[in-house]
């Protein structure tokens, strides 16, 4: 064992369903039809006679993967069969590796630029989903859905370098990143399931295994629900068990699946209906050619040609689509201004209305069409703003729709100042206040102008003006 | 009526060929009342069959003339999946099974004109060498009802001495084409690993499961044969290689091809007759031209069997953990939990020698025992191949008997201890785990009882083994 001397210590085991359109061994597709048992052919539902005949783009996937990863890659792919009866798996064995995985010893940077060893990275079927109708606990039978089961998955292991709740949703955030880039995992209806191993230093790092927690927030959620179970414990003075709980999302606790006496023993052998595939350096090289630039490497152009700043970079990137729109903006418009306005804006908008990027339609060319504006200071930040809410209900041309709504910024200072007379002669009240040195009532009155004139002059310049106005008064 | 003097007068539309279907049938009816080489008589699907080659015939169908086995019988071993026709790989818990589709071979058998009669007897999934290990039933021998057929594909060898105008789909995991060929007096060809699909072939063990044909004659053997082989993308172990015109090989003189004698094959542990009749037949291929030599092959007759039972059975664990009475086949009132139910369903269902080999696989693929068994056995297959490989530069082919007794009576069967049962695959195992393609050849009898001598040659010389084969034909 490692010397551990944090207060936390976490590793990972990750599934992640690939999106290749057929399943690992068979023809039948991953997707489509979700009436139960509908996907299925006699290999992916285990009948006696059927065999299974490699997906190569599968590994293609899994390849891009380890090469994301900085993995070194095993030159053999070798299938074994991992044993043990459970009504989900067709066969009662499931086609996994064994000894040597397609990818060891990689690594993934954290935001903050933390390394994360990884241990292997291997490719196996999915088993087949139960569905308990009456909860888990409390159904008297499971019923069994073959459509997923031969799914191709792949698996990540974790060294044991994650040393906290938020360090764990944080790998698993850059390691979605790196799947939506290399395309290889559909990031808004992939599976994506951990299980973790934690263990604190109170509990003398024993190890306690938590399965079956799907995505990043879950994890975080999971992960410190466990931490201060295990802490609770330790304080009752009760032992923490070497055992493996499940992670129920609902009520947001763990609980014991089983005490762990000894590891499984998963009587593995190499799967001798499938031969060895050899991973050709012409092939490995083939598929480098087609990778894909990454996060990190996009936050290094960003930084580098577009001169923005390393942390707005680190957003942009961090989001596939919201990258590839930064790009095309930033070629038409100053790239700080494209990357302040999507950032902050389109991210804040974004979040607000709980939507992906790739679930709007607002595209590069709104972004410019409205960034030109703002950079022309044809409009205000705050019409920006506005436009970019209602860009996010539906599409419309920027432009026209400035035009006829008539938001173009006051630039006219007579016009304004026209505006602000009015102001000021309207809220004597506000007036009296300000003059006798409340400043917060000279707000009011801006805000009077603000609204006359629909957001279509800065804050700023009003200010100014109605400041020169009442000083002009006072003389 | 030689095989191709009647597929002659089929498409010469000389033969009724429903008439002649339904006497077959009734024919293979009343030897199994005899003999028990069915499972399963296929009539509906054979008079089907026959139907369409008769409008074909009767409409001159141009493609007719092409078809290697139009009109011939073909009985299939029961692990063979045939669409439709209850296929139970000799084992109760596949009772009431029907295959989904066709094994490729069957596909290539009916593609040729082929008529499926039904499904041949022989031990659960393989398990034996005498046919006796079966819920369902037992061939008894040809020549003497009181002994068995071999095994196990029994029911395949003796239906081969029995019916006319037939061959048989037989399947050789250990041994189980050649050892009841050997019993029977027929001529069984296992081949070269690989080169005939094992897609649709309930498995036994993986990596030496093979599908081979077993005839009266050594034409019929080599004619099915060239039906049989080639290339299939359905299994990924299919070897792509050109296949041979086998026929053709039988024309070959053989004088002058050097075949080595198996000096440990021959003497302690081999009964005196069978040792008598075997040293004859040497004597009739050095009559015909063939150079003899002695050859020490200590490795494969000293550690075949370990070697063999240690894989064999380490797949064949795997491969059984589907039949849980999930699915299809036998299952039961659904009862306590999933392990307590698939646990009944298999106690009930296996035989002993199943659940034997089951134990035994498991237990050698266990963490702790595999380096020392499974993988042992592994590196031992390797060493064994090479054995074999550098015998192979000097001969042609290699010489053993092929059983080391006469068929053994079914009452002396009972006496014998799991691993004197064993002990009767001595001569067959180690080709069959090196892959190396093996014939069975009738030399004579001993007793009233058929003695075979086991020509083995190097991966994919076929042809080799019938051209000497062929020096026993007829006689």
């Amino acid at each position: 064992m490692k010397n551990f001397t944090s207060d936390v210590i976490v590793g990972l085991e990750i599934h992640i369903e690939l999106n290749t359109k057929t399943k690992l061994f068979c023809g039948c597709p991953t997707k489509g039809s979700e009436e139960p048992n509908t996907r299925t052919c006699v290999t992916c539902l285990g009948m006696p006679g059927s065999k299974p005949v490699l997906n190569k783009k599968a590994v293609e996937f899994v390849l891009k993967l380890c090469l994301a990863l900085g993995c070194e890659i095993s030159p053999e792919l070798i299938f074994s069969r991992k044993s043990y009866f459970y009504p989900d798996m067709a066969k009662n064995y499931q086609i996994s590796q064994y000894e040597i995985p397609l990818g060891k010893k990689g690594k993934l940077k954290l935001k903050e630029g933390k390394e994360v060893g990884i241990t292997r990275v291997h490719m196996e079927e999915d088993p087949a989903s139960l569905v308990h109708p009456a909860g888990m606990k409390d159904s008297a039978y499971v019923l069994v859905d073959y459509n997923r089961s031969g799914n191709p998955l792949a698996e990540i292991v974790t060294e044991p370098d994650l040393e906290s709740p938020e360090e764990a949703r944080d790998f698993m955030k850059q390691l979605i990143t790196v799947l939506d880039y290399l395309e290889i995992f559909d990031v808004n209806n992939g599976i994506i399931k951990a299980d973790a191993n934690i263990s604190i230093k109170e509990g003398r790092y024993t190890r306690v295994e938590i399965k079956n927690i799907t995505g990043f927030r879950e994890i975080e959620r999971a992960l410190m629900y466990e931490v201060s179970r295990q802490k609770g414990e330790v304080k009752r003075h009760k032992t923490i068990h070497h055992e493996t709980r499940s992670w129920d999302s609902e009520s947001g606790v763990t609980f014991s699946l089983r005490k762990k006496e000894t590891e499984e023993d998963y009587g593995y052998i190499i799967d001798s209906d499938l031969t060895v595939v050899d991973i050709t350096d012409k092939w490995l090289n083939e598929i480098k050619k087609n990778m894909p630039e990454l996060a990190q490497d996009k936050v290094k152009k960003f930084v580098h040609d577009y001169k923005i700043k390393k942390e707005d970079a680190e957003i942009i990137a961090a989001d596939k689509e919201l990258a590839k729109m930064f790009e095309s903006v930033a070629k038409q418009v100053d790239a700080n201004l494209a990357a302040k306005w999507m950032r902050r804006e389109l991210v804040r908008v974004l979040n607000y209305n709980k939507k992906e990027l790739n679930e709007v339609k607002i595209n590069e060319n709104h972004m410019i069409d409205l960034l030109e504006l703002i950079e022309n200071k044809k409009i205000t930040d705050a019409v920006g703003q506005q436009i970019i809410e209602k860009l996010i209900e539906s599409p419309f041309d920027v432009k026209k729709y400035v035009k006829k709504e008539k938001l173009e910024a006051v630039s006219d200072i007579s016009e304004l100042e026209k505006y602000c007379k009015e102001a000021i002669s309207e809220n004597p009240k506000a007036v009296e206040d300000y003059k006798k040195g409340e400043k917060k009532a000279l707000n009011y009155i801006v805000g009077k102008v603000m609204a006359r004139t629909r957001g279509k002059a800065t804050p700023k310049e009003v200010n100014e003006i109605i400041t020169n106005l009442l000083k002009r008064a006072e003389l | 009526m030689k095989i191709n003097d009647f597929i002659q007068q089929v498409k010469n539309n000389q033969v009724d060929i429903v008439e002649h279907t339904h006497k077959v049938i009734e024919e293979c009816k009343k030897i199994n009342k005899e003999y028990n080489y069915f499972n399963f008589i296929s009539e509906e699907l054979a008079l089907r069959q026959a139907n369409e080659i008769k409008k074909s015939v009767k409409n001159n169908d141009k493609n007719i003339k092409n078809k290697k086995l139009l009109g011939v019988a073909i009985s299939v071993k029961d692990s063979i999946c045939v669409k439709g026709v209850e296929s139970t790989a000799g084992s109760r818990i596949l009772k009431g099974y029907k295959p989904l589709f066709n094994a490729t071979v069957i596909e290539k058998v009916i593609e040729e004109g082929g008529i499926v009669i039904g499904k041949t007897a022989q031990d659960e999934f393989g398990f034996g060498a005498f046919s006796v290990n079966t819920k369902l039933n037992i061939p008894k021998n040809p020549f003497d009802k009181e002994r068995s057929c071999g095994g196990s594909s029994g029911g395949a060898a003796g239906l081969s001495q029995k019916l006319s105008n037939h061959i048989a789909l037989g399947e050789s995991t250990g041994g189980s084409i050649v050892e009841p060929s050997s019993f029977c007096g027929v001529f069984g060809l296992c081949p070269t690993y690989g080169l005939v699909s094992r897609y649709g072939l309930m498995d036994f063990g993986n990596s030496l499961d093979k599908i081979g044909p077993i005839g009266k004659n050594i034409h019929d053997a080599a004619l099915l044969m060239g039906t049989i082989a080639g290339y299939d993308k359905s299994d990924s172990t299919s070897l792509d290689s050109n296949h041979a015109d086998y026929k053709s090989f039988l024309k070959e003189p053989v004088k002058g091809m050097k075949v080595g004698i198996i000096k440990e094959a021959f003497g302690k542990g081999i009964q005196n007759e069978v040792d008598k009749a075997v040293r004859k037949g040497i004597e009739k291929l050095e009559d015909n031209g063939v150079k003899t030599e002695e050859i020490s092959l200590e490795l494969p007759i000293k550690y075949g069997i370990a070697t063999y039972y240690m894989i064999a059975t380490s797949e064949a664990s795997t491969n059984l953990a589907k039949y849980c009475g999930m699915r299809y086949g036998k299952s039961d009132k659904l009862e306590g939990n999933f392990n307590e139910y698939f646990t009944k369903v298999r106690s009930e269902n296996f035989t002993e020698e199943a659940k034997r080999r089951i134990i035994l696989g498991t237990f050698a693929r266990m963490a702790g025992y595999r380096d020392a068994f499974y993988l042992k056995a592994a590196k031992v297959r390797t060493i064994m191949i090479n054995e074999y490989k550098k015998a192979f530069k000097k001969f042609d082919a290699l010489i053993s008997p092929t059983a080391p007794m006469l068929p053994p009576k079914f009452s002396e069967i009972e006496k014998l201890t799991p691993l004197q049962h064993y002990l009767a695959d001595v001569m067959t195992v180690s080709p069959n785990v090196a892959g190396l393609p093996h014939l069975n050849v009738p030399v004579g009898f001993e007793n009233n009882l058929p003695v075979g001598m086991l020509l083995t040659g190097d991966h994919l010389q076929e042809g080799k083994l019938l051209q000497l084969g062929s020096v026993f034909e007829g006689k």
